[in-house]
């Protein structure tokens, strides 16, 4: 698999039933994705495979070894700094343990629709719960993150 | 702390899966299997069908117009792939679980569960689907949806068989909107097993006479049901109030709904009206006064 860029062969064949969600914490030592309810309900391990935001409580490593996989360790290093610069800038963090899957399932969707709505938002958003803020700013955080990489991206150009 | 590992095993193509399934469980967007497994069913083996992916086109049209859908890619690649096509469908998909869950489960997997409450059930029994199972001898055998279901939990799969493909003739196709869709009533709105849920298909003439109608119930009856009384009212009709209110009556023959631990058959029943209403353009319900 490549991991957030790393390129990670000859994992155990012993590992491949294990949980991606326990691959990553014990075996990689990325402990963003956090478990909350182990059943692909709160979206708090939520990361992204080949593009599209999921539960990895609900995959297997062995389902994963030829995929594409980021977490949210590997956020900035994907471009999406300015949506972690906007969740701060917005205080839309409280207790955190959210976080790290509501920004992969926003990071999915700004990478295949650069300029979402509140609607888009809301769907991509709607297998992360958060129990101490406002979604309003993690809506308010992403059209500053889509505004921010639009202008840089206008400023390469 | 989740349990002891399972054994995975991740046949490269279909050929390879045959005999693998006799010692393990079939897997492939995992979302209700990894749940069961969790929560204590046990799992000696489980046989990842993900790579086979590979092999089977996410949706591919047959000389005779039939679409061909995959029962191993994610919902969300299914929908994108359907276009405009097959309304019930998509708009089952729409409302299914969640954003996360939509990128990993399968309709694979949905049938293969067996659940009355399962939402891509209902409008692929109006859409007239087709299971494509694989056989042991690495044969095809296709089974029409209504066979298919026979019980909660029970589906005609044996253990060493799965799933390929969900084959729409080309009859159900091209009836569009306003003559499709789906609705579901749950706790609310992402991550809910259904209390209940309505698809329905149509054809309207110029003049609004209904035809080819088809209407299928989730979660009021041990499997998926269609709902012949209801069609049969309906068919070579038009709709007008006196035939939407026969309509919403006639629910009530169709279907055999019971008390658990989401809703109660009294409401299932209330709610079955509602939708058939909901369906036909009208609003679900008009609240007299001792209700209000």
């Amino acid at each position: 698999m490549r991991l957030n860029g790393i390129e990670i062969d000859n994992v155990p064949a012993e590992l491949h039933g294990m949980r991606l969600l326990d691959y990553l914490r014990t075996e990689r030592g990325l402990t963003g994705a956090k478990e909350g309810c182990g059943m692909g309900e709160c979206g708090s391990c939520t990361v992204v495979i080949d593009g599209a935001a999921v539960t990895s409580c609900l995959v297997l490593v062995g389902q994963v070894l030829d995929a594409e996989i980021r977490t949210v360790e590997g956020l900035a290093d994907a471009g999406h700094g300015p949506l972690q610069r906007a969740f701060v800038a917005r205080q839309a963090v409280q207790c955190g343990y959210c976080i790290p899957g509501v920004l992969n399932s926003c990071a999915a969707l700004l990478d295949r629709v650069p300029d979402p709505d509140d609607e888009q938002i809301r769907t991509a958003l709607d297998g992360n719960l958060c129990r101490c803020t406002a979604y309003n700013r993690f809506y308010d955080a992403v059209h500053d993150a889509a505004c921010e990489r639009r202008t840089d991206q206008a400023g390469q150009a | 702390m989740s349990a002891t590992p399972p054994t995975l095993l991740r046949p490269a193509s279909a050929t390879d899966v045959t005999g693998l399934l006799r010692d393990g469980r079939a897997i492939c967007g995992g979302t209700d299997l990894l749940v069961q497994w969790r929560a204590g069913a046990p799992v000696a083996a489980m046989i990842d069908l993900t790579a086979i992916r590979a092999s089977i086109p996410v949706l591919e049209e047959t000389a005779a117009g039939d679409l061909r859908i995959s029962a191993l890619h994610p919902l969300t690649e299914v929908t994108s792939a359907l276009g405009e096509e097959l309304v019930p469908l998509r708009e089952s998909v729409a409302v299914f679980a969640s954003t996360t869950i939509r990128n990993r489960a399968t309709l694979g997997g949905n049938l293969a569960n067996g659940s009355p409450a399962a939402d891509t059930v209902p409008p692929l029994l109006v859409l007239g689907a087709v299971i494509d199972v694989v056989t042991p001898d690495g044969g095809t055998r296709a089974v029409p949806l209504a066979d298919f279901l026979l019980g909660p939990g029970r589906v005609q799969l044996d253990e060493q068989e799965w799933i390929r493909t969900v084959t729409i003739p080309a009859s159900a196709r091209g009836c569009g909107r306003p003559g499709g869709g789906f609705r579901k009533i749950g706790g609310r709105a992402a991550q809910a097993i259904s209390f209940l849920s309505l698809a329905w298909q149509w054809r309207v003439a110029a003049d609004g006479t209904l035809t080819d109608v088809r209407l299928a119930m989730g979660a009021v009856a041990p499997t998926v049901v269609r709902l012949t009384a209801v069609e049969n009212l309906l068919e070579g009709s038009l709709p007008g109030p006196d035939l939407i209110d026969a309509a919403a009556a006639a629910v009530d023959e169709d279907i055999r709904p019971i008390d658990d631990l989401r809703a109660s058959a009294a409401y299932r029943r209330r709610c079955a009206a509602g939708l058939v209403r909901e369906a036909l353009g009208a609003p679900a319900h008009h609240a007299t006064r001792d209700e209000r």
